[in-house]
């Protein structure tokens, strides 16, 4: 089989739950949760597969995780080891080809330079388990979008494989939502056209779909083709945004707690923004009143910002000026208007 | 009020009042400028409550009497006016404004002039007198270096230092930091030190005109505020609370390399490079090479984007001291070349991590201080 583009789409099972497991072999077999104080205003960042038999998915309130599996055991993240075994998951794949890290537990490796691509696929997947003791699902096809599908399609330590022309007829009996980029929202106006399944967009004439979706409507059905001509992206100083956000228990309006928080959240942006060799020209902070309703302000500065304490002076700058005292039941720091500076610029004073 | 005046004087009034009106204020009479007759004249007067600009016109005075109207149906009227004599007419019970002018007739619904904010008189006593053309030079050459968003407040301002027979104003934005110093016609018993918004000295600057040959500036009492008397036009401001950093400290004191370029060629060159570095953040790198007896010293300015492509500018020079290679944010170059007059300048430098100074050959006045951008991190 020739590949001309082979991207393989790693993604690790419940890694946060299998990282817990790792240390704490106690409680396998249980309905584990990773995530938020069930009390609190937590959600379930991932669930064990004993806990999805409950129907109990990530993203969803811890609150009522508990209702639908009463015997669910909730655990708290630990960071330092989540960090320490992705890490170990990125430098492992980084050796086969171009790396795209998409987070903590998922990237994309551009594997079109190996001889046996369908080989190395088994390989990694069994190379993680190895050394790692993770359990991963990997797709390997010919694009980003089919392989993204693939590495669901058979979880956990799946290993889908999708050659070259055969990724139209491997989508064509999935759900619309299957598709990276189709929401809700388009599905919804899809369903409008009596189209569910991705065979069904593929097939269907593009003028009809152009009535709803204009110049988009193209892009849509090459997705549902399986046509996807992106490339795997080693370059992380594409980022567009840094951002930090933190949800409280209680609804916050002590202005040095809110302060406290936005140091953190300050800090650990100036920290990606070096990392990614970045300087930000705009800090923006989000705002979530009590009744949810959520805004953000933001102000631009000339000289770019890498700095915990410019970006810290600067959220601080506008916070100030878009707080009238009221409570807040979350709060972000960010930033936008991201550039790579040829040089530094130094400052006159130091403080 | 029953007044008369010329249609010009009264547009170029209110395009100088104009710039303290606040249109989108909570207070609507902030939006409004007061128009009132004072002393057989016209006076117009706006505010946003950090800065009041009244003027002064000359006006045939029949009846007294004061109103505010809005300022943007005010000006907009008057500036398409023809340019003959507007007769103004207050109807004191609808508090409506009447215009006359030729043909037209126009009526303006105002605001009672007791709602506008009380300006204070400025002060005949204690006052320090400055010529106003050196006052507008001096405000030029600094004001620019004030930061522009106001995350340290302190930085928005001009630092203004009045003591014996002389002033200085220094602004810095943390990057660079420009220093004016300028005489005083005559002697002051106390010296004054305070920081101005640099918002507020730009409009000082902008309305000065030539033919306001003094300014009288002065401080009333515990309000926190300082008058720039023209006599036809006052402006006011607030100061600006806090410490402004110490700028002596970082004022280097000496150089290792002083390097003499003509201004408008140095300024032309820099230009030029800005139009591929400012895709590059504005940066562009200063090469200084000393000359010997035969060949001549020079400066080359580099500038490349990755987008656009490359410029290198050669410009001869009189170089004394070391060669140097150093970068800058050539935006700052292009901003104080601007505001340097002589047609000559100096540009010293240290090493590439320290700051390069700017001054104009043949005086001694003005002082530039740009940090430069250092590669790798």
């Amino acid at each position: 089989m020739f590949w001309k583009r082979a991207i393989l789409h790693v993604d690790m099972d419940a890694f946060f739950v299998n990282i817990h497991l790792l240390d704490h072999p106690e409680d396998r077999g249980l309905p584990i949760a990773v995530g938020g104080n069930p009390n609190g205003r937590g959600v379930v960042a991932s669930a064990s597969y004993e806990a999805r038999q409950f129907g109990v998915r990530s993203a969803m309130p811890s609150s009522q995780a508990l209702r639908l599996c009463p015997t669910i055991k909730f655990v708290g993240h630990n960071w330092p080891r989540i960090g320490e075994c992705s890490r170990q998951v990125m430098d492992l794949l980084a050796a086969y080809g171009p790396l795209e890290k998409m987070s903590v537990d998922e990237a994309y490796v551009d594997i079109s330079e190996a001889a046996d691509p369908e080989g190395v696929a088994f390989k990694i997947r069994a190379q993680i388990k190895r050394e790692t003791g993770l359990p991963a699902s990997v797709g390997l096809t010919p694009n980003k979008l089919v392989s993204k599908v693939a590495s669901d399609f058979d979880k956990p330590e799946g290993c889908t494989i999708i050659r070259p022309g055969e990724e139209r007829l491997f989508l064509a009996p999935l759900s619309v939502r299957a598709i990276h980029g189709i929401g809700p929202r388009t599905a919804e106006q899809l369903a409008l056209l009596n189209i569910y399944k991705c065979g069904e967009l593929a097939d269907i004439d593009l003028s009809q779909l152009r009535l709803k979706f204009g110049k988009n409507a193209e892009l849509l059905q090459e997705r549902a083709r399986g046509i996807d001509h992106r490339p795997v992206n080693d370059d992380p100083g594409q980022a567009k945004s840094i951002s930090q956000e933190w949800t409280f228990n209680d609804d916050i309006e002590d202005e040095n707690y809110l302060f406290d928080m936005m140091e953190k959240m300050a800090g650990q942006v100036s920290e990606s923004l070096k990392k990614r060799n970045l300087v930000a020209h705009t800090v923006v902070v989000k705002y979530r009143w009590v009744d949810f309703s959520t805004f953000t302000r933001q102000r631009t500065v000339e000289v770019g910002i890498d700095s915990a304490a410019e970006i810290l002076a600067t959220a601080q700058a506008v916070f100030q000026a878009n707080w009238n005292g009221e409570k807040l039941r979350l709060i972000g720091v960010g930033v936008s208007n991201l550039e790579r500076p040829l040089g530094r610029q130094l400052t006159l004073f130091n403080s | 009020m029953k007044v008369t005046c010329l249609q010009e004087n009264l547009a170029k009034g209110l395009s100088i009042v104009g710039r303290a009106v606040s249109p989108r204020s909570t207070l609507p009479v902030l939006a409004n400028v007061l128009i009132a007759t004072d002393n057989g004249r016209l006076k117009l007067s706006a505010t946003n409550l950090e800065i009041v600009i009244t003027c002064w016109l000359g006006a045939k005075v029949e009846e007294e009497g004061a109103l505010t109207v809005p300022a943007r149906t005010l000006t907009d009227l008057v500036n398409n006016l023809p340019p003959e004599q507007i007769n103004l007419t207050l109807d004191q019970k609808s508090q409506t404004l009447h215009l006359d002018c030729m043909r037209t007739e126009s009526n303006i619904k105002g605001i009672d002039a007791d709602e506008f904010p009380l300006v204070p008189e400025p002060s005949q006593e204690n006052r320090i007198k400055m010529s106003t053309p050196v006052l507008k030079e001096m405000i030029n050459q600094v004001a620019f270096a004030a930061a522009a968003d106001d995350t340290r407040p302190t930085l928005t301002g001009i630092k203004a230092y009045f003591e014996g027979d002389t002033v200085t104003m220094a602004a810095t934005d943390g990057f660079r930091l420009s220093v004016r110093q300028s005489p005083l016609l005559g002697t002051m018993d106390n010296s004054l030190n305070v920081i101005i918004p640099a918002r507020a000295l730009n409009e000082v600057a902008r309305v000065a005109n030539d033919e306001m040959e003094f300014v009288y500036i002065s401080m009333p009492e515990k309000r926190n505020q300082i008058v720039f008397d023209m006599e036809s036009v006052v402006v006011i401001t607030q100061l600006i609370d806090g410490n402004f950093p110490d700028y002596s400290a970082v004022l280097p004191k000496r150089h290792a390399t002083r390097t003499v370029l003509n201004t408008s060629e140095f300024m032309k060159a820099c230009k030029r490079a800005d139009i591929f570095a400012r895709e590059a953040s504005h940066t562009a790198r200063v090469r200084i090479e000393p000359g010997d007896e035969i060949t001549p010293g020079f400066t080359t300015i580099t500038a490349n984007s990755v987008e656009t492509g490359d410029n290198v500018a050669q410009l001869d020079a009189n170089v004394i001291g070391d060669p140097v290679e150093i970068a800058f944010n050539v935006k700052y170059m292009i901003d104080v070349l601007n505001v340097i007059n002589s047609p000559q300048v100096a540009l010293e430098t240290t090493t590439p991590m320290e700051p390069g100074v700017l001054k104009p050959v043949g005086a001694g006045e003005f002082t530039h201080v740009i940090m430069p951008m250092h590669f790798g991190r």
